[in-house]
């Protein structure tokens, strides 16, 4: 899988080209700032961008807003935004036009290194992931709501996988229950939010994001 | 009795003299004027205007020269204003025992500083109103001392009235408010001494009503500014401080996020990598990579920790805490070029007074370093009372700019609790600032 990074930071940008080189990625280019990472893009067309949100020159969103036409102009290329904090605003922002081939996570994700090349891998084939960070910040803005409230603790945290962008099996493999019983509690969570049954992990996020209110 | 009394207490003879003293700085004031056609007259008499031929060049160079004076009067009015009005501020605290507190200083010594000094005209204005307080306590100072003299007139008779009986002599004049009055008579002399008593007995309450209507002058004057230019500087000054810590609350962020945080993150990375070269269980897949891991991620945790105490000192510095000697004691150590340090604090200013002290001092000592080649640099502080004086000197090239981002910086910073800061630092060196700040914020 062919990968361009994005990310200011020296150290964090040559750890992440070990890391993804060392997992079987191919890094066809590491760049400094939006402007090269905008060109990169059209030059390797990669599978995915893991892009850092703050960078220069005005260290405040021009990753987002290079990812943001990344997502427009190259609609094949997955990206992956990275920072250092969250905000549920950006991550609608990102979501705005599909959640799809689209991810969004802290870069402490990094840490764990499995979890978070299963996310690379997810965005590069056109699946989510949104960091557990923003889905919860979204779970306590709908706390209130009467589908959120109707659903049992086991239930929102088969909800909050799904939200991050895992498919049956991740989610399984995440709480240790078999697939059938995610199966059937994605099932309860469907009907008790009112949502049509929806077929695939994609429309899936999206119908779960919508209703959260992104 | 007290009325009786009055005219012989020490503060009735401090404030004669305040009265004969502001007397002399009447006159002198009222002289002053005169001396623009005194120059224009010098001028005229050095470049032979005076003279019967005159030169062809005279008449364009008195053109120019006149105006010149003037010009020269107009810019030096407000400094010698300010400097008149510091000597009675003076005056006022030591034989009236009323302090009245110091405008703020000029911001500059540029010219354009010197002619809009508002405080500085407003001192010149102090002295023109300076002629007509000193009628009443000329009056004072004149019925007290006359009212000594003439109440002594009975006792000096007799020394020199001794002539033998049938001598014709001159009436003996005394001078009273009221005009001369003569005596030829020994019983004559007790009714000028009577006057002398009734002028002694006035002359207190007329001091004080002279002296009064000076001090209310001064406090409108000569004192800080007005209620409403106060509130406007403090206002700014406000809005400069909300400005300044939000400032630093986006620089502490960003210094943050771009040193500690990526540090850790990377740190974390590294970790998570070598995990996984080091497998679950049994012999490690890949132990020479998981290794070099653990030792980038080692020297990552090192790195962090100093990113993150360089972070804290610049917050507050730790030894600060012990007080202002020890941290600066502490800087000075940690200087590239020698530094001596004089502490000289009776007691502990405010905690927010030491922390901008050490922060002047801190930037001032890396301006040095830094700017002006300095071989030694010395950082005084000494407190006296409730003012609290940070001096830092060196022995470099000089030329450093009050008005530049750095300095203006530091006096933006002090300013915030009223703080003032002088700079001199001719070209070709040495360079002395000085910081005055309250010891209480």
């Amino acid at each position: 899988m062919r990968v361009v990074i994005a990310e200011d930071a020296a150290m964090m940008r040559e750890g992440l080209v070990r890391l993804l080189t060392d997992r079987g990625f191919e890094v066809c280019a590491a760049v400094a700032d939006a402007e090269t990472l905008r060109s990169a893009v059209a030059a390797f067309e990669p599978d995915v961008a893991v892009v850092d949100i703050r960078m220069p020159p005005t260290h405040t969103d021009e990753g987002l807003r290079a990812a943001i036409d990344v997502r427009r102009d190259h609609p094949g290329v997955g990206v992956l935004v990275f920072s250092q904090y969250v905000e549920t605003r950006y991550a609608t922002r990102l979501l705005a036009d599909r959640p799809t081939g689209v991810g969004y996570l802290l870069k402490d994700r990094v840490a764990d290194v499995a979890d978070f090349v299963d996310a690379l891998t997810r965005v590069a084939s056109g699946g989510t992931a949104l960091d557990p960070e923003v889905v919860g910040h979204l779970m306590r803005a709908g706390r209130d709501t009467v589908g959120l409230a109707s659903l049992t603790a086991r239930e929102r945290e088969v909800l909050s996988l799904m939200a991050e962008g895992r498919s049956n099996a991740g989610i399984a493999a995440a709480l240790v229950i078999t697939p059938g019983v995610v199966e059937k509690h994605v099932a309860n969570i469907f009907a008790k939010l009112g949502l049509p049954p929806s077929e695939g992990d994609n429309r899936r996020v999206l119908a779960v994001l919508r209703h959260l209110g992104t | 009795m007290t009325a009786l009394r009055a005219p012989f207490t020490i503060p009735a003879l401090r404030q004669a003299v305040f009265c004969v003293i502001g007397v002399v700085s009447a006159v002198a004031i009222l002289a002053a004027p005169a001396l623009v056609p005194a120059l224009g007259a010098l001028v005229l008499w050095a470049t032979g205007g005076t003279s019967r031929q005159l030169a062809p060049a005279v008449a364009p160079l008195f053109l120019v020269l006149f105006p010149l004076t003037v010009a020269l009067l107009v810019v030096l009015a407000a400094p010698i204003g300010r400097a008149a009005g510091n000597v009675h501020r003076r005056l006022a605290y030591r034989l009236l025992g009323v302090r009245v507190d110091a405008p703020p200083p000029r911001p500059s010594n540029r010219i354009g500083a010197l002619v809009a000094d508002g405080p500085g005209w407003r001192a010149v204005g102090y002295g023109l109103l300076k002629v007509p307080l000193a009628v009443p306590q000329g009056y004072g100072a004149f019925c007290y001392l006359f009212g000594v003299v003439d109440l002594s007139y009975p006792l000096w008779w007799p020394l020199f009235r001794n002539h033998p009986p049938g001598t014709r002599l001159g009436p003996v004049w005394a001078l009273t408010p009221f005009g001369p009055l003569g005596a030829r008579t020994f019983a004559g002399t007790f009714l000028i001494s009577a006057a002398g008593l009734a002028m002694l007995l006035v002359a207190p309450w007329l001091m004080r009503a002279g002296t009064a209507a000076d001090l209310a002058a001064m406090r409108w004057l000569l004192g800080p500014r007005r209620l409403a230019e106060r509130v406007r500087e403090l206002q700014a000054s406000r809005a400069r401080a909300i400005d300044d810590a939000a400032t630093m609350m986006r620089r502490l962020e960003r210094d943050l996020h771009d040193g500690a945080q990526v540090r850790l993150a990377t740190l974390a990375m590294n970790l998570g990598m070598a995990t996984e070269k080091l497998g679950a269980e049994g012999p490690p897949p890949d132990l020479a990579q998981a290794r070099e891991l653990v030792a980038l991620a080692h020297r990552g945790a090192k790195e962090a920790l100093v990113d993150l105490r360089d972070l804290v000192r610049g917050i507050h510095p730790p030894v600060l805490d012990n007080g202002l000697g020890d941290a600066l004691a502490t800087l000075a150590t940690g200087s590239a070029v020698p530094v001596g340090t004089t502490v000289d604090l009776p007691e502990r200013p405010a905690p927010a007074i030491e922390t901008i002290a050490y922060f002047c001092a801190a930037e001032l000592l890396a301006n040095a370093t830094k700017h002006s080649r300095a071989s030694r640099v010395d950082l005084g502080v000494a407190g006296s009372g409730e003012r609290l004086r940070l001096t830092v000197v060196d022995d470099g090239v000089g030329g450093a700019d009050p008005e530049g981002p750095g300095l203006t910086g530091l006096t933006r910073r002090i300013a915030v609790v009223d703080g003032r800061m002088r700079v001199h630092s001719p070209a070709g060196g040495p360079t002395r600032v000085e910081i005055d700040l309250p010891t209480h914020a």
